[in-house]
C-alpha cells in the first residue's frame, strides 16, 4: 500500500513535469544545426598537422551567410573538446578558411556554396554543407528528415582531406558515400 | 583425577554445540560474504554493461537521434535481466528506452521512480571527449529471487547438515564416554563389593577356624571323658586280675580265671585304641581280599551273642555275593559296631536283618552293599544329620565313646566305599555299607585265626629290636615260650651291627625308634642281606600310613602271641619258598 501510494504520487509528478517543459519539436531547425555543429568536432581527427596544438581551441567557421543569427556562437561557448574551447569565426568567403577544422559552407551572392567547396577540396577542413543551399554536399550535409534534422556523410571526401570519422557518428548518418 | 575427568566429559556437549554453531556461522557468513561478492561482481557487469551503452550512446545524444539511440537500447532486450534502460540527454530528457514490462519509460530524469525490489540501478554519465552529453540508467534483477534461494537454501543446508553431523557425532561420543565412565563406576564398585566380599569370606574363615577349634576342645573333652572312663574300667580290670595273680597260694582254676580277665580287657581296650585310629583314619588297614557273605556268615555266632537272645539275627545273603579288597579286622568292626547299636536301640527285643545285594554297576567298579537293619527306636533328624560325627552318641555319659558309627564312615570312605543311613524314629535304621567289589578269579578266603592254636613250628634264631625295654622283654618272653632263640637289640643302629655279625633267620623290628627307624633298617638288610625276612610292629606310624611297609609283613601293636606266631611263620615259609 506504502509502495503502491510511491508510484502513484510519482507518476503524478512526471505528468506534472513533462506538461511544464515543451518538448524538443518546439526548438528550430537551425537551432539545432547551430548545436550541432561544435558537436562534430568530438567525432572527427584532423592530421596531426591540422589539429589544434598547445591550447590552441578548435576553430569553427560559418563561411558566407550566416542563417543561425549567433545560434553557433552561443552552442559553441558551451561545447569543449577535451577541455579544448571552440571560437567561431564568421568569414564571408573561403579565402581564410584553410585554417578553419570545421566549416559551415553556407554560400553567398559572391560565392557559391559549390565554389567554396571546391577551393576547401584537398585541405584538412570538416566542411558542412545545407541542403536548404542547394545540392552541392560537403563531408556533412545537413536534411531535414520526418521534421528531424539528420545528415549525410561524404567519407570518401573526408579520406582525400585526411579527416577521419568516427564510426560513431557514420551509424548515425542516413547516408554514407564509402570511401 | 576421575573429578577432573568427569568435569572434562561434562563440558564436552557444550563443545560441541559449540563447534555446531560455529559451523552454522561459518556457513552464513560464507552466504553473506557470496551474497556481497556477488552483488559486487553484478554491479561490476552492470557498470560494463552500461559504459558500453554509454559508448555507443554518445553520439546519437550529441546529435538528437532517438532513432539511433533506441538500436543501442534494443542490443539489451535480450538479457532477460534487464529490467530497463533510459537514455536521457543533457536536458535530462529521454531520448530512448526500455522497460520490460512494455511501458514507456519515464520522459524525464526527475521522474525515474525508484528502482523496483530486488533489482539494481546502475547509471552512468555519457561523456564525449570530456563533455557531459546525458545520462543512461540501467535497472537488472539482482538474481532470479528462486535461484538465490535455491543457492543459499542449498548452502545453507550444507552447512545445517555438516553441524548436525558435528552435534551427532559429538552426542554420540559424550555417550560412550558416559557409558565408558558408568563402566568404571561399576568396575570400581565391584571392585569395592568383591574387597568387601574377601574380608568378609576372611572374617567368616576366622570365625569358621575359631569354631572348629572350639569343637576340637569339646571333641577333646567327650573323648577325655569317654575314652577315660572305658580305659579307667578296662585298666581296673587289669590291674586287679593282676594283683590277684601276685598273690602266692592262688588256686589254678582261679589263677586261669584272672588271666583271662586280663585278656579279655586288653582286648577290648585294644579294639578302642583301634577304633580311634580308624575315626582319625591314621590306622594302618591291612587290604586283604574278602569274601563278603563268607565273613558274615562267620560272624553269625558272634553278632548273635552281641546282640543277646531277645533280638532275632536275620541274615539275607545275595547269591552273588563279591570279594572285596579291605582290612578284614576292621570290617568285622564295623559289623559289630552296627550291630551293638541296633542292640542298644532294640532294648525290648525285635529282629536285625542283615542283608548283601551286589549293586548294578554305575561307577568304574561293581559294588556290593552291606544292610543292616534293625527294628529299633530310629533317629529324629537332628540325630540322623549327626550320626556320623565323631563323639557324638545318645548314650548316657560314661556308655559310649561316640566313635562307633564314626570307625563305620571312616573305614568305609578308607576303603573306597561309602556309607549312609537311613532312619525315622519308631521305624527302625538301616545303615548301608557300600563297598567295591574286585574283579577276582581266585577268591582268597582268609581263615579265622584261633586263639591259642599255635601251629607247630621249628626253633629258630629271631633278631627283637624294640627301644622299650618293657615291651622288648615281653615280645623276648613270648618268643622263647614258642621255643625260639632270641637276640635283643635296643635300636637299629645296633640291630644292624648284630645282623651284620651274627647269623639270624628272622628279624622282627619295631617301626618307630629314636635314630634308625623299622623300616630304614628293614630297607638297608634288604641289600645287604636279602635272604633275611624283617617282620615290623607298630601300634601307629605315620611313615607306614602314608608310604605303606614296603611289601614287609606288618603287625600290630597290641599284638597277641597267636598273631605274633603267625606271622612270624609266615615269613620265614615266604622267604624259605622263593
Amino acid at each position: 500500500m506504502r509502495w503502491g501510494g510511491q508510484i502513484v504520487a510519482t507518476l503524478l509528478g512526471a505528468a506534472v513535469l513533462a506538461a511544464a517543459f515543451p518538448s524538443s519539436a518546439a526548438v528550430s531547425d537551425a537551432d539545432v544545426k547551430a548545436a550541432f555543429l561544435p558537436r562534430f568536432a568530438r567525432y572527427v581527427t584532423w592530421p596531426p598537422l591540422a589539429a589544434p596544438s598547445g591550447s590552441n581551441p578548435f576553430v569553427l567557421c560559418v563561411v558566407g551567410d550566416d542563417p543561425f543569427a549567433g545560434g553557433v556562437d552561443s552552442a559553441a561557448r558551451t561545447q569543449s573538446v577535451d577541455g579544448r574551447r571552440i571560437v567561431v569565426r564568421h568569414l564571408d568567403s573561403v579565402a581564410g578558411a584553410g585554417d578553419c577544422h570545421i566549416a559551415y559552407v553556407a554560400g553567398n551572392h559572391g560565392q557559391s556554396v559549390g565554389q567554396m567547396l571546391a577551393a576547401l577540396r584537398g585541405k584538412p577542413v570538416l566542411t558542412v554543407t545545407d541542403s536548404r543551399n542547394g545540392g552541392s554536399r560537403g563531408i556533412i550535409h545537413f536534411t531535414v528528415v520526418d521534421g528531424r534534422v539528420r545528415f549525410y556523410i561524404d567519407e570518401a571526401e573526408a579520406s582525400l582531406d585526411k579527416i577521419a570519422i568516427s564510426s560513431r557518428l557514420l551509424a548515425l548518418a542516413i547516408g554514407v558515400k564509402q570511401r | 583425577m576421575r573429578q577432573i575427568i568427569r568435569g572434562k566429559w561434562r563440558t564436552a556437549p557444550i563443545a560441541v554445540f559449540g563447534a555446531a554453531i560455529l559451523i552454522l556461522l561459518a556457513g552464513i557468513a560464507i552466504i553473506l560474504e557470496y551474497n556481497v561478492s556477488y552483488g559486487r561482481d553484478r554491479l561490476e557487469q552492470v557498470q560494463g554493461l552500461v559504459d558500453i551503452l554509454a559508448a555507443s550512446e554518445a553520439a546519437p545524444l550529441d546529435f538528437d537521434d532517438p532513432v539511433a539511440a533506441q538500436e543501442s537500447v534494443n542490443a539489451f532486450r535480450v538479457n532477460n535481466q534487464v529490467r530497463m534502460v533510459a537514455v536521457y540527454n543533457r536536458n535530462g530528457r529521454a531520448i530512448a528506452g526500455y522497460d520490460r514490462s512494455g511501458a514507456p519509460v519515464p520522459e524525464t530524469i526527475v521522474t525515474l521512480p525508484q528502482p523496483g525490489t530486488n533489482a539494481m540501478r546502475v547509471s552512468a554519465p555519457v561523456e564525449k571527449a570530456g563533455e557531459r552529453v546525458g545520462t543512461i540508467y540501467l535497472d537488472v534483477d539482482r538474481e532470479a529471487g528462486s535461484r538465490r534461494f535455491t543457492r543459499y537454501s542449498l548452502l545453507f543446508v550444507l552447512a545445517f547438515v555438516a553441524a548436525l553431523v558435528v552435534t551427532g557425532l559429538g552426542i554420540a561420543q559424550a555417550q560412550l564416554r558416559e557409558a565408558n565412565r558408568e563402566l568404571t563406576d561399576r568396575a570400581d564398585a565391584l571392585g569395592q563389593a568383591n574387597e568387601l566380599l574377601e574380608e568378609q569370606m576372611e572374617e567368616r574363615a576366622k570365625a569358621e577356624e575359631q569354631l572348629r577349634q572350639s569343637q576340637k576342645m569339646q571333641a577333646l573333652g567327650q573323648l577325655t571323658g569317654g575314652i577315660a572312663h572305658d580305659f579307667n574300667n578296662l585298666l581296673t580290670v587289669i590291674q586287679g586280675s593282676a594283683d590277684m595273680l601276685c598273690r602266692p597260694d592262688l588256686p589254678d582254676a582261679k589263677r586261669l580265671r584272672f588271666a583271662k580277665a586280663i585278656v579279655q580287657a586288653s582286648n577290648n581296650a585294644a579294639s578302642l585304641t583301634s577304633q580311634l585310629l580308624s575315626f582319625a583314619r591314621r590306622q594302618p588297614l591291612k587290604p586283604e581280599h574278602v569274601e563278603i557273605n563268607t565273613l558274615i556268615r562267620d560272624m553269625e555266632d558272634m553278632i548273635d551273642r552281641t546282640i543277646g537272645e531277645r533280638i532275632e539275627l536275620v541274615l539275607d545273603l545275595t547269591a552273588d555275593g563279591c570279594t572285596v579288597e579291605v582290612d578284614k579286622a576292621q570290617l568285622q568292626s564295623a559289623i559289630l559296631n552296627v550291630a551293638t547299636n541296633s542292640h542298644h536301640a532294640m532294648p525290648d527285643g525285635g529282629t536285625l536283618t542283615m542283608r548283601t545285594e551286589s549293586l548294578s554297576r554305575e561307577g568304574p567298579r561293581r559294588m556290593v552293599a552291606v544292610e543292616i537293619s534293625d527294628t529299633g527306636r530310629g533317629m529324629d533328624a537332628e540325630t540322623l544329620d549327626r550320626a556320623f560325627e565323631p563323639f557324638f552318641t545318645t548314650k548316657g555319659t560314661g556308655k559310649g565313646t561316640g566313635l562307633g558309627l564314626s570307625q563305620v564312615y571312616g573305614f568305609v570312605t578308607q576303603s573306597g566305599g561309602e556309607a549312609s543311613i537311613e532312619s525315622k524314629p519308631g521305624e527302625g535304621t538301616t545303615i548301608r555299607l557300600m563297598l567295591p567289589c574286585v574283579e577276582t578269579d581266585e577268591s582268597v578266603v582268609s581263615a579265622a585265626v584261633r586263639a591259642g592254636a599255635l601251629p607247630e613250628q621249628e626253633s629258630s634264631s629271631i633278631l627283637v629290636v624294640e627301644d622299650n625295654a618293657e615291651v622288648g622283654a615281653f615280645a623276648e618272653a613270648l618268643l622263647s615260650e614258642l621255643g625260639h632263640e632270641v637276640t635283643r637289640a635296643s635300636s637299629g643302629e645296633q640291630a644292624l651291627e648284630l645282623a651284620r655279625s651274627q647269623d639270624f633267620d628272622i628279624v622282627f623290628s619295631d617301626v618307630v625308634m629314636p635314630g634308625m627307624g623299622g623300616l630304614k633298617l628293614a630297607e638297608i638288610l634288604a641289600l645287604e642281606k636279602p635272604q633275611l625276612p624283617v617282620v615290623l610292629a607298630t601300634g601307629y606310624s605315620q611313615e607306614i600310613a602314608e608310604t605303606g611297609a614296603g611289601g614287609r609283613p606288618v603287625i600290630l601293636k597290641p599284638y597277641r602271641l597267636a598273631t605274633l606266631s603267625e606271622a612270624l611263620s609266615k615269613a620265614l615259609r615266604g622267604h624259605a619258598q622263593n
